[in-house]
Order: C-alpha cells, then sequence, then structure tokens
C-alpha cells in the first residue's frame, strides 16, 4: 500500500496551532508520509513545525459544529493542538495521523527515506563493535576469545555475530550452553575491569526448569570465566521468589550444588508492563494542569518511577563494588537478559570505566550494550506514555536508563564528558528518529532490511564537529576514579529537563546551560589562543 | 553502598590559627585544631561520641567559649566535629548514674541547624558533671551573664563589613530623595518608632505630625515607608504592619490620606495592599487590636497572601528534620516530605513575592504588610526587591539587601533565634529567615547565571546566624544594636565575606541589569535544598563537592582573564567588542541539532 492511501486531504489551509511556550499561530497543515507540516501564513515568516508522525503518540479528536480540534501527544510528552476548519478534513487529518504513525513494517519508516544533503550512506555506519571492542583491549587476548560461532544467528537471534567468550571454550560447547539458556543467549563478556582483570559477563537465566536440569558445558563455561580466582557473583535482577517461579515455566536459575564457586544476589528489579505503566502515571501527573497541586510529591511517589531509578542505580552500584571494590568477576542476568541486564551493566561500566563517560565512549557504549546486545527497541518503544492502544511489549527501560545517567550527571557534574542534552536527545530519538540506530529489534533483524546501507547512523550523526560540540560537557573534567553515585530518595531528583521539558520553567533553564556553555567555551579559547602565542 | 570519610564539621566556619592558645592545649589529638584570635579553652575530656552514622566513637572533645570540638581517636574512623556553641539550643543530661545498657550515660545535645549530638561517658564519679556545666553556660551566655563571643572575639579584618550598608548612599542608589519622596531623620532617636531604623524615606507630602498618627494606628509604630521604588516607572514597595483597627473597627483619616499619598505618588489609579496571612487570621487579629485595611481606605485594593505564621514554620521545619536527622526516612520519603508542607510554604512565599514584583513592575505601587511587619513582611519584600533589582543579585548588592531589609528593620534575629538563650521551648523562636534563604536557594537553581554570589555564600550565612561569632545577626533592631555598641565592639560577617570573596562567586554571573527574574513557584519545580538540611548526612551529600570547587575556581580565574584580555581590547580599540555581546547572550542560532529547533527550523523537502 501507498502512503498516498492513507492521506485522503494532504492540505488545510487556516488552521490554528497551539503548543507550548508559543503564541497559538495561523497556517497551513500538510500531511506526507512520514511528516506533519505546519507551516505560518504570515508573510515573512518562515516559522515551520516538522513533527515526524513516528513522534506521535495518541491524538484525540473533537469535533464542533463545522470544524474540530486534534489533540496530538507525542512521544517526546510535547502536547499540540490544531483548530481545523471543516469537519470532514480534521477527520481524514486525524485518520491519516492515526494510520502513518502507528506503521509496522519498519523498512517504510522515514530513516530508509531521510537523506540530509551533509551525509552519505557511504559513511561509516556504528563506533563499536564486538570485533573492535576485542581488538581494543590487548590484556583480554589471553584468556578469551572472539568467536563467529553466532556469525549465521543460528545459536542466539538477539546476538551479534561475533561475541567474546574465555578461551578455553570451544565453539561447540557455546552450542550446548546456548540451548541451556533461554532465547540462546549465552553468557558472554561485556566489560573487562583494567584495574584488576575483574569481568562482567552477560546472559539469559538457565534453562533448568522444575526437574532441575544441568548442563555441564553450561557450568564449565562458568568456571573458565573466573578461571584462577576462588569465586564469582551472579547478579540475578530477580528477587529469588521470582527465580524459583520461573522454574515453573522452563526457566530457572544457577543452584549453589551445581555452581559451587558462585555466589547469587537476587535485586528484585521492575521490569515489563509494570516499567510502563509506571511511566505513564508519571507523565499524567506532570501533565496535571489543575492548580491543586497540593498532592504533587505523594503523585509523583505513586508513580514509582523514582524508585525504580534507584533500584537501577543501587544494583548497577552493587555489581560494580562486586567488580572494583570486592575484585570478582560477575555473571548478570534476569530472564531474558535483553533489559533490565542491560540496563545494570550499562551503568555499572559508567560508574567504572572512565572511558565509557566520554561522549564517544558513551555512545558506543550504548552500541554495544543495547543496539548489538539486541535490546528489542521496535518492541519496548512502539509506544509511550499517552498511547491508548493495547500494551504489548512496550517498556521504557532504555529511557529509565537515560534517566540514571542523568542522575550520575547530576551528581557529578564534571566526570561526564557529554550534556544533558544528549541524553534528551536520545530520548526522542529512540522513540521517533530520522536515523535507523533504534530501528529493528536485533542485529540479525537490522541486516535482514539492511538498515546500515539504507539508513543513517544516528551515532556517527552526533559526532559531527558542531554536533560534538553542541552535546559535550563544557565542565567536563575526565577522572581515573571511579563515580559512586548516592541513591538514596533523597538525592535523586525527577529528571524535569524530559518530564516536565515543555515548561517555561525549563526552557529558562536550558538557556542558562547554553549560556554556561558557550562562555566556557569563549573563555577556553582565549586560554587556548594565549597558549598558542606563547609557543611562536 | 560508598561511605566517604565522615568529617561532619561546616566547610563554611573558617578558622585562624591561634598559635599560642594552640601550644597551651598539649593535646596531641587536638593540636590540629585552630583557634580564633580570643578563643579559649575551657575544658576537654575523653568521650565517646555516638555517631548516628558510624556508632559509638571514641575521641577526645574539647570545649572553648566559641566552640565544641571533637575528633575520634581510632585512626580507622575518621570523625570530626566541629559545632559553634551558638548552633546549640539544648544541651541535657542523659541516662543516670544507674542506667544500664552501653553508652546510655551521658550528654544530649539539640541543635538549630538540622542536628542533634550524644555524647556518652563513663558512669563513675560524677564525669559530666563539669562538661555539662561548663557546656551550658558557654552555649548559652547571656543566660549566665557572660558576653556573647562576638564580644570575645579578636579577629581583625582589611575591610569593615559595617560599611556596606549606608542607608543614605543606598537610598541615592535608588533615586532619592526626589520630587515625590523625602527621607525623615524624625526617628533618628527611635521615638517614632523603636524597632525601625533612623533613616526612613516616605512620600514628600507628608508632614511630620502625619508621621506620628500614623504611628499611633499602626501596630508598634511600624509606618508604612519605601523599601524600593522601580527607577523607570516610579512605582514603589512600602512595608508597614498592620493598621490597629480592633473589633470595633477604628478608623484613621490621617492613615487613609497617608496610603493615598504614596498612590498618588507615582499617579496610578489603585494602591494594592498585600496582607501576608491568610484572610482569617487578620480577622482574627481584630480580637487583639490589629486587624486589616477595609472599604474605607478608597483607590486601594487588598490582597490575602496566604502565609501561615511562625508557629506554623517552626512545626514544619521541625517535621521536615524528623524525617532527615539523624536517618532520612527512606520508604515513603515524598510523601513524608509532603506532611511536613515546608516546600508549599516556601512556595507560598515565593509566589506572594512574585505577585510583588509582579505588580510593581507593571508600574503599580504596592504596601506589604502581615501582623507586626517584621517576619512575613520581610521576606516578601526582600524577595521582590530580589526579583527586580539585580544589583541585590550581586554579592555586595545582597549584603545590602539582607542588612536592610532584615537587619535595619528588625527582624528580631535575637528572639527567633534565640542566640547566647537556655530557653529552647520560646515560642517567639521561627526560621523565617532560614526560609528566606531557602528561597534565595531556589531561585538561584533556576536562574544559575542571574546570581553573582554561589550557594556557599547561602551557607556561610546561615552558619554564622546562629554562630554568635558574628555581630551582624545580633539584637531585634537597630536601638538595640545602638545600645550594645555591636558596630564598635563586634566584627561583621561580611568583613569575613569580603576578605575572600573570590570562594563566594559563581563563575556564569553575567550582569542583566533590567532583567526582571520570575521564578517558577510551583511545587513541580521546587526541590528541598539537600545540601543545607540534609548536609550531616555523609551518605546524602552531594558527591565530589571539592573538585567541583577547584574547577569553579579555575573557571573564575579564567573569566577574569578573559574580562581583563576584552578590556584592554576595548582600550586599545574604542568600538564596543562584540565577543562580549556574543558571550553574555545565548548563541543558540549556531547550532540546529537540538529537536525542538529542529522542528522549527529545519526545511525539509517533502
Amino acid at each position: 500500500m501507498e502512503f498516498s492511501d492513507h492521506i485522503k486531504t494532504a492540505n488545510v489551509e487556516d488552521v490554528v496551532l497551539r503548543q507550548p511556550l508559543h503564541p497559538p499561530s495561523r497556517g497551513t497543515v500538510c500531511i506526507t508520509g512520514h511528516h506533519l507540516l505546519f507551516s505560518d501564513r504570515e508573510e515573512g515568516s518562515s516559522r515551520q513545525v516538522l513533527l515526524l508522525l513516528r513522534n506521535i503518540d495518541a491524538i484525540e479528536k473533537r469535533i464542533s459544529g463545522s470544524s474540530g480540534t486534534i489533540t496530538i501527544k507525542c512521544k517526546d510528552l510535547r502536547v499540540l493542538h490544531l483548530d481545523i476548519p471543516g469537519m470532514e478534513q480534521c477527520l481524514n487529518i486525524a485518520h491519516s495521523i492515526e494510520t502513518l504513525s502507528c506503521l509496522d513494517s519498519v523498512s517504510e519508516m522515514y530513516p530508509f527515506f531521510y537523506r540530509p544533503p551533509d551525509l552519505s550512506l557511504h559513511n561509516q555506519w556504528g563506533l563499536s563493535s564486538p570485533e573492535k571492542h576485542y581488538s581494543q583491549i590487548k590484556e583480554l587476548h589471553d584468556k578469551w576469545r572472539l568467536s563467529t560461532v553466532n556469525s549465521d544467528y543460528s545459536l542466539c537471534p538477539s546476538y551479534p555475530p561475533a561475541v567474546i567468550v574465555p578461551k578455553s571454550t570451544d565453539d561447540d560447547l557455546l552450542k550446548k550452553v546456548a540451548k541451556f539458556r533461554q532465547g540462546g543467549r549465552f553468557p558472554v563478556l561485556c566489560y573487562y575491569h583494567r584495574k584488576n582483570g575483574m569481568v562482567i559477563m552477560r546472559s539469559s537465566q538457565p534453562l533448568t526448569g522444575a526437574n532441575r536440569k544441568r548442563c555441564r558445558e553450561d557450568e564449565h563455561l562458568l568456571q573458565a570465566m573466573i578461571d584462577g580466582s576462588d569465586k564469582g557473583y551472579i547478579i540475578d535482577t530477580r528477587s529469588s521468589q521470582q527465580a524459583q517461579q520461573a522454574r515453573m515455566t522452563g526457566g530457572g536459575f544457577e543452584s549453589k550444588s551445581s555452581y559451587s564457586h558462585w555466589k547469587r544476589l537476587h535485586r528484585q528489579m521492575e521490569r515489563g508492563k509494570a516499567l510502563q505503566e509506571s511511566l505513564i502515571k508519571l507523565v499524567e501527573a506532570c501533565g496535571d494542569e489543575s492548580h491543586n497541586m497540593d498532592r504533587w510529591l505523594s503523585k509523583l511517589e505513586n508513580s514509582k518511577w523514582l524508585s525504580h531509578v534507584q533500584t537501577a542505580l543501587s544494583t548497577a552500584g552493587l555489581l560494580a563494588e562486586c567488580v572494583e571494590r570486592d575484585g570478582h568477576s560477575v555473571l548478570v542476568h534476569g530472564s531474558e537478559g535483553t533489559d533490565s541486564t542491560l540496563l545494570i551493566s550499562t551503568l555499572a561500566q559508567l560508574i567504572m570505566d572512565p572511558c565509557c563517560r566520554t561522549l564517544e565512549g558513551f555512545l558506543a557504549l550504548l552500541e554495544r550494550e543495547w543496539v548489538q546486545a539486541g535490546h528489542p527497541f521496535q518492541q519496548r518503544c512502539a509506544h509511550s506514555a499517552y498511547s491508548h492502544a493495547r500494551l504489548q511489549q512496550e517498556s521504557p527501560v532504555f529511557l529509565l536508563m537515560l534517566d540514571c545517567v542523568w542522575q550520575v550527571w547530576r551528581q557529578f557534574p564534571l566526570a561526564l564528558g557529554f550534556s544533558e542534552a544528549l541524553l534528551l536527545r536520545l530520548a526522542n530519538e529512540v522513540y521517533a528518529s530520522n536515523y535507523g540506530t533504534f530501528l529493528c529489534n536485533s542485529h540479525q533483524e537490522r541486516c535482514a532490511l539492511g538498515v546500515t546501507e539504507n539508513t543513517h547512523c544516528l551515532f556517527q550523526a552526533l559526532l559531527r564537529p558542531m554536533e560534538r560540540d553542541y552535546y559535550s560537557n563544557p565542565l567536563y573534567e575526565p577522572t581515573e576514579l571511579a563515580i559512586w553515585p548516592s541513591v538514596h530518595p533523597q538525592s535523586l531528583q525527577l529528571w524535569r529537563g524530559f518530564f516536565l521539558r515543555w515548561t517555561e520553567h525549563t526552557r529558562q533553564l536550558e538557556e542558562a546551560q547554553e549560556e554556561i556553555r558557550n562562555m566556557v567555551i569563549e573563555w577556553g579559547k582565549l586560554a587556548l589562543s594565549d597558549a598558542l602565542s606563547m609557543n611562536t | 553502598m560508598a561511605s566517604p570519610i565522615s568529617v561532619y564539621n561546616s566547610n563554611a566556619l573558617d578558622t585562624h590559627i591561634s598559635s599560642t592558645s594552640r601550644e597551651s592545649l598539649k593535646m596531641e589529638l587536638l593540636a590540629d585544631v585552630s583557634l580564633l584570635p580570643g578563643e579559649d579553652r575551657i575544658i576537654d575530656k575523653d568521650i565517646i561520641y555516638i555517631c548516628p552514622f558510624n556508632g559509638a566513637v571514641k575521641g577526645k572533645v574539647l570545649i572553648t567559649n566559641y566552640r565544641l570540638y571533637f575528633k575520634s581517636s581510632d585512626a580507622d574512623v575518621a570523625v570530626m566535629l566541629d559545632v559553634p556553641l551558638g548552633a546549640i539550643s539544648r544541651v541535657e543530661k542523659m541516662g543516670g548514674a544507674s542506667s544500664r545498657g552501653e553508652n546510655s550515660y551521658g550528654l544530649d545535645i539539640t541543635c538549630k541547624d538540622m542536628r542533634n549530638l550524644r555524647f556518652a561517658l563513663k558512669q563513675e564519679g560524677h564525669s559530666r558533671r563539669d562538661i555539662f556545666e561548663l557546656l551550658f553556660k558557654y552555649a548559652f551566655p547571656l543566660s549566665h551573664s557572660l558576653p556573647l563571643f562576638a564580644y570575645v572575639t579578636q579577629e581583625k579584618y582589611e575591610e569593615s563589613g559595617w560599611n556596606i550598608y549606608k542607608p543614605m548612599e543606598e537610598f541615592r542608589r535608588q533615586g532619592l530623595p526626589n520630587n515625590k519622596w523625602r527621607i525623615t531623620f524624625i526617628n533618628k532617636n527611635y521615638e517614632l518608632c523603636d524597632t525601625y531604623p533612623t533613616v526612613l524615606a516616605v512620600p514628600f507630602k507628608s508632614k511630620d505630625e502625619d508621621l506620628r498618627r500614623v504611628a499611633a494606628f499602626r501596630s508598634r509604630g511600624r509606618i508604612p515607608v519605601l523599601s524600593w521604588i522601580h527607577r523607570e516607572n516610579q512605582a514603589v514597595i512600602v512595608r508597614c504592619s498592620q493598621p490597629l483597627v480592633g473589633m470595633s473597627g477604628k478608623r484613621n483619616k490621617d492613615d487613609e490620606r497617608y496610603l493615598d499619598m504614596i498612590r498618588e505618588a507615582n499617579d496610578t489609579p489603585k494602591l494594592t495592599i498585600y496582607d501576608a496571612r491568610p484572610n482569617v487570621n487578620a480577622v482574627a487579629n481584630k480580637a487583639t487590636g490589629g486587624g486589616y485595611e477595609g472599604d474605607e481606605y478608597q483607590n486601594a485594593e487588598l490582597i490575602f497572601l496566604d502565609i501561615q505564621n511562625i508557629h506554623v514554620m517552626r512545626e514544619s521545619l521541625k517535621k521536615l528534620k524528623d524525617i532527615v536527622y539523624p536517618n532520612v526516612e527512606e520508604s515513603h520519603w515524598l510523601s513524608s516530605l509532603e506532611s511536613t508542607h515546608w516546600l508549599e510554604h516556601v512556595k507560598l512565599v515565593l509566589s506572594g513575592a512574585i505577585q510583588v514584583a509582579d505588580k510593581v513592575s507593571s508600574g503599580n505601587s504596592v504596601v506589604v504588610h502581615c501582623s507586626d511587619g517584621w517576619d512575613r513582611t520581610a521576606q516578601l519584600t526582600s524577595l521582590a526587591m530580589l526579583m527586580l533589582d539585580s544589583h541585590y543579585r550581586t554579592l555586595r548588592g545582597f549584603q545590602v539587601l539582607i542588612e536592610k531589609e532584615w537587619i535595619s528593620f528588625g527582624h528580631k534575629f535575637a528572639s527567633r533565634i534565640g542566640h547566647g538563650d537556655k530557653n529552647h521551648a520560646d515560642q517567639d523562636r521561627s526560621p523565617i529567615f532560614v526560609q528566606f534563604i531557602d528561597c534565595v536557594w531556589q531561585m538561584t537553581k533556576q536562574f544559575p547565571t542571574a546570581f553573582e554570589f554561589n550557594e556557599r555564600l547561602l551557607l556561610t550565612i546561615l552558619d554564622h546566624l546562629y554562630s554568635c561569632r558574628f555581630g551582624t545577626f545580633l539584637y531585634n533592631c537597630e536601638n538595640a544594636r545602638d545600645q550594645h555598641e555591636v558596630r564598635s565592639k563586634a566584627v561583621s560577617l561580611w568583613s569575613l565575606v569580603n576578605s575572600k570573596m573570590d570562594i563566594y562567586l559563581n563563575p556564569f554571573y553575567t550582569p542583566e541589569s533590567g532583567r526582571v527574574l520570575y521564578p517558577v513557584a510551583s511545587m513541580r519545580h521546587l526541590e528541598l535544598w539537600v545540601t543545607y538540611y540534609i548536609r550531616w548526612n555523609p551518605r546524602i551529600q552531594q558527591q565530589q563537592q571539592s573538585p567541583v570547587e577547584q574547577r569553579y575556581k579555575e573557571l573564575l580565574a579564567l573569566r577574569d582573564e578573559y574580562l581583563k584580555k576584552l578590556e584592554e581590547l576595548q582600550l586599545s580599540d574604542s568600538s564596543p567588542s562584540s565577543r562580549l555581546a556574543n558571550s553574555s547572550t545565548p548563541n543558540t542560532s549556531s547550532t540546529s541539532s537540538t529537536p525542538s529547533q529542529q522542528y522549527t527550523h529545519l526545511q525539509t523537502p517533502l
């Protein structure tokens, strides 16, 4: 089906647009296959609002007499109103938005059509890969190897073709282990701690099932992981009760008797639907325009979002403590190993590893731990907090990760090389994007659709000189030390920059941040020019 | 998780080394304490500090006439306490000679600055008697006919902070006197109003007899006088106390005429009177002879701002302390915080001040009062002035603001804080000034480039609000200050601050003289000031404070160098530099990469 089949009315004149932070304006609305474009009618004014239809989470239409109002609620939490003359036109526009904003076919999405003049499809796609990661860490090469056993995705459809595993395990063993782990996600290395040689591995749950099945190969792989050390930790992102229950449906956990050198730590992390509902509650509280705001703090608490932030950060802290302070290697998993597992492995690396705290390093970390590690973006981010659609696989895990990173950024204003603006940009891009980076659910799917050949890479785009400037933290001062965030509720704040983004206050703060950035850059230029003139 | 080294001394309380008293200590453990000139050892003792974060810590305590200092003797638990005695509100004995249980016998100390301290001693030979009695005596010197430490200290500074505020200079800066407002010295002997300063600005047309008659109709003679005038539109902020209307609904023609003179001065049709109190409280005040302006005041409108009284604020902060010290509420933090209502009170004070500022900047004069006009009124006028006048947002201007609206206009610091007084349950005590500083902090968070000073200044001010080391916050009014010769016998806090200004400066400060700041006073945008209220808890403290301060210091140096260069450029080339203009306005057009900008600026081929 062509896009045009969904567009009965492409243009409507004399539409009034009401949006936050701007006075209402009158102009023309135009619907295309991927965009809603509003252009101001005023002569000489070129103000336009270009909205990716993919960014629209929900619409509400209200017809009164011969005209109607469409309320557009976006995934970036903006709410717009369009007053449209003509009932039929209004209904047509609404219908087009409804259909085109949630097209299922990935190859019809905008990234496949986005062709800005300053980017070429021949540019490098992506920043990091398991191959590159492996080659960068020379210390690994003694005991770890790069395996291409998954090059045809037959072991694990959600893993990339190459993974890092202990040298003493051969591919045949991996094949057996993959059968013992949900979705074939056998334990692979995701982080090597240079200070003490300890590692973080991640996987999915073992399929022990009700009759406590064992897998010698799995036990062997884990043993190889802690070769030469007295013990390792397993951080299970479920409560021990949840892990027990998982056995009834074929899953399970590593029992003490079979994995005697491993100590299991259970930390219950909310996932899936519960997380999505928490986001919905929070956004609802933030959007409550009523004057009676007496109960704001209770509403914030009831949404439980901040307690999810707290759990994520403290579990990541626990993981980092095991590695950095206690000096042991850790295996992380929950059930599928595609959500909370990635969340805490990402945060732990940010806490421990200075390389992950630069702009480039952080983007590479996201690419490894989320994009290549097979976080199902398409399922998780199909809808956001406003959608009326029945929830399926949506869950704002990636957004929660960004929020946690923001908390770290707030507590350590010098330690991260990137700015809040980057986190905000990523929070938008993951739901609706011009770029192909967050499309699909796995490496395999992206290859099948030719994403790398036919779309542009967000991470590369964010590293162009102007963007690099904009997304850098002007106060950045690298530290080699681990940065341990405080996780008490008193130390955590609502991420106002995101959740209250479309308010006057947040805009003022954004402007002030921008001002500070320009100031520091300007001063720095002077220092640099002084240094240069000293040299000559 | 992370447990940083437990050092609970406030970094803002700076000390000078006095070598003589240091020698006299002759105690290795306490050798590194640096005493102030004039500070003397009273007693020292082996003691156990029951630390809420590390458990019982053995060490040595030193009491001087200024501070309580404790240092752990165990090298593994580095705990240090450095508490000015002025911060103590209550000292009690804990347990008795026959109490059972470990560390059950000792002292329990309640502080005014959001913490309590407990010490345990050996249960033998009345071991606590001497320290208890001496601590009690020196913590509450006024209850024992002893001088406050501010009268004992021998500190010397190059600049005298007492010169920071000169009423006439400040009036001149505002453009006063002019043909509508005159300066009067009618109160030079504190006869018109004993809690007002000597120099007052009043309507040009008002005669001294008018002022006397108005004084008779205003609670404690606190007549309406000018606090601030808008240079362009000549609208003014006038402050006073409630009119003495009483149950019988008394009227006073002079008072009515006087308020109309204020309105006439800038020729607006209506004068707005902001009564800070809730409506019902204003009505209730009639029973005790007070009240509010009724319909007889023509050309005036009265608006109640719903701000609660000193007792409500005291209880609110007490509740807040309960949930942050010694243990922080974990499981229901936000709803517990909500139930203290502290942030809600902050919101009401801020939104009241916003209304005042908005009215004035749109050209209408306002009168602000509460009951006596020294608590809520001071909060509202000073915050509104901070929003309207960028001068008060500089380091020195802020000092002027506090000296003027709080100190000279008789906010009863002595009664509200209870300096040197043992009567800890005094109903006159209330954290009104703390609440004001909290509101200022909220504003600095919302406008990170608008204030020349940083958070450290606010913390320093609050530390010395209690410490009794400086004369600045002592006594209830100017009259009392004169009688006790504070300015000649004690040092001003601003002497300390201005002797090392750089640590109090915000590197990102961008002067914008005409800008009126309207903070958002919505619960959603207010935050609890964690770095003040929960600063004693080492686990909650903002991390890595010192590298941040270090970095800010470097940035300040870089900025100064930049400004110097710029000045040189301007001297050599008289045309105004465009680089400065660039640096002080957000250069938003240079990037098109924020999503919002992308949508509004980008022209994509469709």
